[in-house]
Formats: structure tokens, C-alpha cells, sequence
């Protein structure tokens, strides 16, 4: 009774307290470093408040002697170190640690254990590393030594090393397997910089020791001199410019060539550096020139094909050659009209007729060139005028000279002054085929009748004029086509002569009755314009119908128009029916075909 | 035609110099003695022997792990019961200075009797392996390998041993080598041990060889490695 009161104070006591058995110990690893012993360590669970002894159990593989712990202390506390005598290979064990107190026991779980197989050696010793210099550069060399204690020598244990290096920033070793040797060289470190290096070793079957201590290895600062790299580069160097200078010089003539290209020489037809060279410029500048170029004109020549022809209604002068789709008929002075001069006239004929029937519109007449303007006189019954009483032939108030209608780019010559035949180009032509011989009375005849007749006509009459120009081969030297038809074929006239007073007569070619005649009788001599072709052809007619040509025509566009009224020879009956442009046709019905001559 | 005119000379040569009678024959590399070919030397022998040994132990460790990674989730033995191994008549040196104690003819001798008491049992274990489901090819081609370099094995240190006693190193107390018998896996209680028991007693026994094979070497030829 006494007893368990006893026991159960000492119970309540504890309870009161907080104590409690001890927790459950737990044996953490065994490893041997030589294969030769090992020692076990363990880890004690809570104590319970009390102390606590702990005590290693073992028995071995097939047997159930148990055996304590031998050493306790060998290796700290709460281990349990096996000496060799204790230690079997090839043999498990079956260890447990049981942890005692007041209070009772705990025991930790069994772990076998094979000493063959936790075999962890100790860390290398003696890490030594070297810097040593060579041709190729420093390196270091390290070198260790085995861990004392284990027994490589004998073969018992075989140890595979490893070293790790690194400088002091890194944050990544770099590991070298060192095999079974005991040094190591480490290349390719960096110059003038500090590594740590460290070693470790492990058994072919067991676990890798500890790092040793760090090995400090201070790298020298060296420049790499790899001596025979650039020599040969030198020598490869000095070859390749030797080779270059060579071929350079064996093509020394297309290098030239590349780098300054030859300037082009003058390549121009006909130019002759040698003359150039020997100092004959003129020579040498009168080969490039092209005869022929600018082609010259005698604008003489064109000035007679220019005819102008007067608008009735509109009262310009066209004097510039190339209009000579302009209307304009030029009339004649008509104070001369009956005296037969100066009206047929070649220089006067058409000025006259272009000036005289202008009405006042004499600030056109100085489009004539300087040629019409001199040639006009005015009279009283002349619509021409302004006429330049300079002209011999304007004496006579007659405008005796051709109106200018050739307004030819050259300044127009005073025809009066002049024969027939240089100043109007294209006369000559005509000139060439007889002497002209003018009629000057129809004109007179015509002229007079026109005037008066024709107020509102302004250089019409000067159409009129064309009557003695049957046809005025503008071109230049056609062949008359004698047997033209009257109506519609081309009929060509000759100058028969060219009277003192500078007038054409004209026939036609096929006319057999061709003779010089003065007289003023136009049927066989004249012969009627019909029209005036888009070349600036008069088509004329023979008088064998007294049908009268067209009235007006001009230089141009002489339209043609029925003649509706037999047409007398002498008087033109005008009016009736012939009001326009164009040629200014005669009271016979002939045209004054001066105004048609073209104009340039 | 593509052969230039060596090659045809050549061939023309190799034709001419067939010997229409001779028969092919086989002859021994060395059969001229050491002036004909290398005869590799004790060191070179034990070298090949222990590398080996090396590479039959891994395999034996390899086919052990495999087995207790996926056939025994238990890693603290718990509940491991295990069977003797039948090699476990065979005294073997546990410890380092028993194993120095011995003489090199015993332990020669012990390493051919494990060597030889294994090479039935492996044989079983590959077969028995190939047939079951579990293992994957692998492990059985692995379990057959590994039986037949401990035939490899043995056969080399046989021929180390026969080198040995030529050498004159080797007494003539080698009753193991004839006492060798090969031995049926049979535990105590007469049943045959499972496949895992098998692997589990084989990578000890390859532990031990290349570990007596290392102690014999470093005792008669030691050089660099020792």
C-alpha cells in the first residue's frame, strides 16, 4: 500500500512537473571512413524533462547476439564509433538506439547498414597550388595527398579525386575529375586575378568527402606571347605583299589604265587634231563646216510667188507671205488705169490693187513691207494708197508697185526702180519661157472700172491684176500642159515680154497665137483664172466660153464660183453676183492672178 | 575503265602469288613466342581482370537499385527478411587485415569459388527475369550480361592464376581451384531464393571479388594504382 502511494506520488509528482518518457531517438547516418570502422550517429527525440541516456544496440545479420555500442565517445556525443574489431564487412547490421529515462524507454527505428557501402573517406590533405611557367603560358598545378586514413596502398580502397576552382567573385566552381591521380593542371585561368581551389575525393562505390579548405593560387600578369603565332603570321603577311607588289608591277599597265582612265579626245567628224596641232585653225574649222548649211534662200526669188489677196470685206494687207489665205485684193491705183502703165506694172500691179479700194484702211497698208507702202500713191479715185510717192511709176499717183503682197521676210525691194525680172523671184521663171509683154491697158480698163465700182472693194481689183498672170507656176519651172482643159486643167502662161514699165504680158502657152502684142485685147491673151488650187495654182481658163471666172478669189481660197454671166472681153459687169473674197475678177472675167501668187 | 595501272599490277601480283594448294588454316596469334606478338603481362592481366570485376559489380549495383526502387518501396529493411545466401559457406575475408592475412593462393582461391558458385545462380536469375512480366527488357538484358562477365571473370582469373604459377608466385596448395563447384542457390531451408535475394547476395559477392582481385594485385604487382 505504501509502495504505490508511493510510486503513484512520485507519478503525480512528475505529471505536476511535465515530464514524460523520452521522445523516440532517431539514428541519422553511419559512415566509415576506411572501410575499416565506421561510426553511427543518432539524434535524440525529446528528452521528456528528464535525463535521458541513450544506449546503441546491434546485432549482426543472421544472428541474434546483441551487442552494445563499444565506444560512445570516440566520435561526440550521441554517436557510436565501431573500432575494427567490431567492424565486419560484407555484414549487415542491425542498429538501434534506445533512449532511457525516469520515466521509461524509447526505441528508434532499426537501420541496417552494410559498412561496405557508407564508406565516405576523409577530405584530401596537402592542397598545394603551384603556378608554373611555360612557353604557352602559366597554369596552375595542383597537387594534394590522400586522406591519412585510408588505405589505398594495399588496394583496399581505390579513391577518385575532384577539384573545383574559381575566382573570388564567381559564383560557379568549375569542377576537374582528377581520376585516381593526385595532381592536377589548371589551364586557361585568367591573368592577374586570385582563384580558390579545393579537393575532394570518394571511393569507387561509397560517398564523396568533404571539400577541403580553400587554396588561395594568385595568377601572375602575363601577356600571352605566343611567339610563333605571329611569326608565322609576319612571314605570311610579307609574302602576300611580296606577291601583290608582283603581279602589280606585271600589270602595271591595266592598273594604269584603272586608276586614270584616259581622257576621251574630241570626237568630233571631220575635226583633225593634226591640223589643230600644227596651228592652221582655219584649216582645220573650214572642215567642219557643211556647205550648204544654213541653207541660204534668195529670198528675191520668193517674193514674187507671194500673192496677195484682198478680202472685200476685209480690207488687210497681208503682206507677210505665209497669209495668203488672207483676203486681199489688191487694187490698183486707179488714176492710172488707162494708161495702161504702171498697172501691169509687176511691181505696182498688186500693190496697187492691194492698196487701192481700201477704205481708210491705211494703217494696214503698213503691212506691207517697205516695198508696198513706197509703192503706193494714192488717187483720188484710188482706194489705194499710201502709196510712196518715192516711186518713179507713183508719179503718176499710180501705185505702180506690186503690192506687198510679197511680204517676204526680206525687206522688200522697190521694185519700181528694178526690172521685172529680179525682184520677183518667181517671175523669172516665167520671164524665162518669152519676153513679157504686159497689157497694160486691161488693167487700166479694169482698174478703172473696178474702183469705182467697187468702193467697198478693197484690193479686190488688185485681183484683177492676176489676169495677167495666167498662172503663175509657183512652183517653179513647170511644164506648161498645153490643151487643158479650160475648166478644170492647169493652164500655163508665159511672159511674153516685160514692157518698160515693168509689166508681164503674159500668154498662154498653148495659146498658137502667141506674139508679142500690145494689144489690149484680152481674148486670145488672157485667159480667165478659174481657180486657184490649195498649191496656189491659178487654174485658168480659156475664153472660149465667156464664162467669167470667179470674181474674188483669194490668194488661196479663191473659191470658185459659176461665172453666171457671159463675160464681155472688155466690160466687166461686176457686181452681179460676185461679191466676195477672192480673186478680183475683171469685168471680162479675168482675174487679177498677181494676188494669187502664194506667199511664203 | 577506272583502275589505274598500280592497281591492276597489284591485283595481277596478289593473283600470281595465290597459292592454288594452300589450305586456310587458322594459327595462334603468339604461336611464335614473345618475338611475335605482345603477351600481355601479369599487371596488364590484373588490370583487365579488376576493370572487370568493376563493371560486373556496377551492373549487380544497377539491377539492385532498379529492384529495390520499384519492387520494395521499403528503404530502412524493415520486415527484410533475408535468406542466407548460399554463398555464405564460403569463408570469405570480412575485414581488411583478414583479407591481407590470406595468402594469395586463398584468395585467389576464394575468388574463384564465388566466381563459380555464381554462375549457375545468374543464369537462373536472367532466366527467370526474361520470363517475368515486370522487369522490362533492360534489366534482363543487364541480369544476362552480368552473368555472363562473371563467367568472363572467372575465366580471367583463372588465367591470372595460371600466370601466377607459372610466375612461380602461386604455391601448389591451390585446392580451391579444383574444389570449385558450382553450387545450387538454395538457402538453408531449401527453397530457392527470390530474384531480389539473388541480386541482393550477388552485389555483395561482386563487392568482394573486386575487392580481393584489388588487394591480390597491389600485393604481387604494385604499381601506380597501389
Amino acid at each position: 500500500m505504501m509502495l504505490n502511494s508511493i510510486m503513484y506520488s512520485k507519478w503525480a509528482q512528475y505529471m505536476f512537473i511535465g515530464v514524460s518518457a523520452p521522445g523516440k531517438p532517431k539514428l541519422t547516418s553511419c559512415r566509415s571512413p576506411e572501410k575499416e570502422t565506421f561510426t553511427c550517429w543518432w539524434e535524440p527525440g525529446e528528452d521528456g524533462g528528464l535525463p535521458t541516456t541513450y544506449a546503441l544496440y546491434y546485432h549482426l545479420e543472421n544472428s541474434e547476439t546483441v551487442y552494445e555500442c563499444p565506444d560512445y565517445k570516440t566520435a561526440g556525443n550521441n554517436s557510436c564509433f565501431f573500432n575494427k574489431n567490431d567492424t565486419s564487412l560484407w555484414v549487415n547490421y542491425n542498429i538501434t538506439v534506445v533512449a532511457t529515462n525516469a520515466l521509461g524507454k524509447n526505441i528508434s527505428e532499426p537501420v541496417e547498414v552494410d559498412v561496405a557501402y557508407i564508406v565516405q573517406p576523409n577530405t584530401p590533405e596537402n592542397v598545394t597550388a603551384v603556378v608554373v611557367d611555360e612557353d604557352q603560358g602559366p597554369f596552375v598545378r595542383v597537387s594534394w595527398e590522400k586522406p591519412r586514413t585510408a588505405d589505398t596502398r594495399s588496394g583496399w580502397i581505390t579513391l577518385l579525386y575532384q577539384l573545383r576552382v574559381k575566382q573570388q567573385k564567381d559564383k560557379e566552381w568549375e569542377e576537374y575529375n582528377a581520376g585516381m591521380q593526385k595532381y592536377y593542371n589548371v589551364f586557361s585561368l585568367h591573368p592577374d586575378t586570385e582563384f580558390m581551389v579545393q579537393v575532394r575525393c570518394k571511393p569507387d562505390h561509397g560517398f564523396w568527402s568533404e571539400w577541403t579548405q580553400t587554396t588561395y593560387i594568385k595568377m601572375p600578369d602575363y601577356i600571352p606571347r605566343q611567339r610563333s603565332l605571329w611569326i608565322i603570321i609576319t612571314i605570311f603577311s610579307v609574302f602576300i605583299v611580296l606577291i601583290l607588289t608582283w603581279t602589280l608591277n606585271v600589270k602595271r599597265n591595266s592598273v594604269k589604265l584603272c586608276l586614270l582612265p584616259p581622257v576621251p579626245g574630241p570626237k568630233i567628224k571631220g575635226f583633225d587634231k593634226q591640223l589643230l596641232k600644227s596651228g592652221k585653225t582655219e584649216e582645220v574649222f573650214n572642215s567642219l563646216v557643211i556647205q550648204g548649211f544654213p541653207p541660204t534662200i534668195d529670198y528675191d526669188d520668193l517674193l514674187v510667188e507671194y500673192l496677195e489677196v484682198y478680202d472685200n470685206e476685209e480690207q488687210e494687207l497681208v503682206l507677210d507671205g505665209k497669209d495668203l489665205s488672207e483676203d486681199c485684193i489688191k487694187s490698183k491705183s486707179p488714176s492710172d488705169c488707162d494708161s495702161g502703165r504702171g498697172s501691169c506694172d509687176s511691181r505696182t500691179l498688186l500693190l496697187e490693187k492691194c492698196m487701192v479700194g481700201r477704205k481708210g484702211s491705211g494703217s494696214d497698208q503698213h503691212q506691207y513691207s517697205q516695198h508696198g507702202e513706197t509703192s503706193w500713191a494714192s488717187t483720188e479715185s484710188s482706194e489705194c494708197q499710201g502709196l510712196e510717192p518715192g516711186s518713179p511709176e507713183s508719179s503718176d499717183g499710180r501705185v505702180k508697185t506690186w503690192p506687198v503682197v510679197f511680204s517676204s521676210p526680206q525687206p522688200h525691194h522697190h521694185y519700181q526702180a528694178e526690172t521685172v525680172k529680179p525682184v520677183y523671184h518667181s517671175v523669172p521663171e516665167i520671164l524665162n519661157h518669152s519676153s513679157p509683154h504686159i497689157m497694160p491697158t486691161n488693167y487700166h480698163h479694169l482698174h478703172h472700172q473696178d474702183i469705182p465700182q467697187q468702193e467697198g472693194r478693197h484690193g479686190k481689183p488688185a485681183c484683177r491684176h492676176s489676169q495677167s498672170y495666167n498662172h503663175f507656176n509657183l512652183d517653179g519651172l513647170n511644164t506648161p500642159a498645153p490643151g487643158v482643159s479650160p475648166s478644170r486643167s492647169l493652164e500655163y502662161v508665159e511672159v511674153q515680154r516685160v514692157n518698160p514699165e515693168n509689166m508681164l504680158l503674159l500668154r498662154p502657152l498653148s495659146d498658137p497665137n502667141r506674139e508679142p502684142e500690145g494689144s489690149d485685147y484680152a481674148g486670145e491673151d488672157y485667159s480667165k483664172v478659174k481657180e486657184v488650187t490649195s498649191n496656189n495654182i491659178l487654174l485658168l481658163r480659156r475664153d472660149t466660153s465667156h464664162h467669167c471666172v470667179d470674181d474674188y478669189s483669194q490668194a488661196s481660197q479663191c473659191t470658185t464660183q459659176q461665172p453666171p454671166h457671159p463675160c464681155k472681153p472688155v466690160i466687166y459687169q461686176s457686181n452681179s453676183g460676185m461679191p466676195q473674197e477672192g480673186m478680183r475678177v475683171m469685168g471680162n472675167g479675168y482675174v487679177d492672178s498677181t494676188v494669187l501668187m502664194p506667199s511664203y | 575503265f577506272g583502275l589505274s595501272l598500280p592497281a591492276v599490277a597489284v591485283l595481277l601480283v596478289a593473283l600470281l602469288c595465290l597459292d592454288p594448294h594452300g589450305r586456310v588454316g587458322s594459327a595462334p596469334i603468339c604461336a611464335h613466342g614473345p618475338s611475335g606478338c605482345h603477351i600481355p603481362s601479369l599487371a596488364d592481366l590484373f588490370d583487365r581482370v579488376i576493370q572487370h570485376s568493376a563493371r560486373m559489380h556496377s551492373l549487380s549495383n544497377d539491377l539492385h537499385s532498379e529492384f529495390e526502387q520499384y519492387f520494395l518501396p521499403s528503404k530502412n529493411h524493415i520486415g527484410k527478411i533475408y535468406r542466407k545466401c548460399h554463398t555464405s559457406n564460403i569463408l570469405t575475408p570480412n575485414g581488411k587485415d583478414n583479407a591481407q592475412k590470406l595468402a594469395r593462393e586463398e584468395l585467389t582461391e576464394v575468388i574463384l569459388k564465388l566466381l563459380m558458385a555464381w554462375r549457375d545462380p545468374l543464369f537462373q536469375l536472367h532466366q527467370s527475369m526474361a520470363h517475368q512480366q515486370d522487369f522490362n527488357s533492360f534489366s534482363s538484358n543487364k541480369a544476362l550480361e552480368m552473368g555472363d562477365m562473371a563467367h568472363e571473370l572467372r575465366k580471367g582469373v583463372e588465367k591470372v592464376a595460371e600466370k601466377m604459377r607459372v610466375l612461380g608466385m602461386l604455391g601448389n596448395s591451390v585446392t580451391g581451384l579444383s574444389a570449385a563447384e558450382a553450387m545450387l542457390p538454395l538457402s538453408d531451408s531449401g527453397e530457392a531464393m527470390s530474384d531480389y535475394e539473388l541480386l541482393y547476395c550477388f552485389r555483395r559477392d561482386s563487392n568482394k571479388v573486386q575487392n580481393y582481385l584489388k588487394i591480390l594485385k597491389c600485393r604481387i604487382v604494385p604499381e601506380h594504382d597501389c
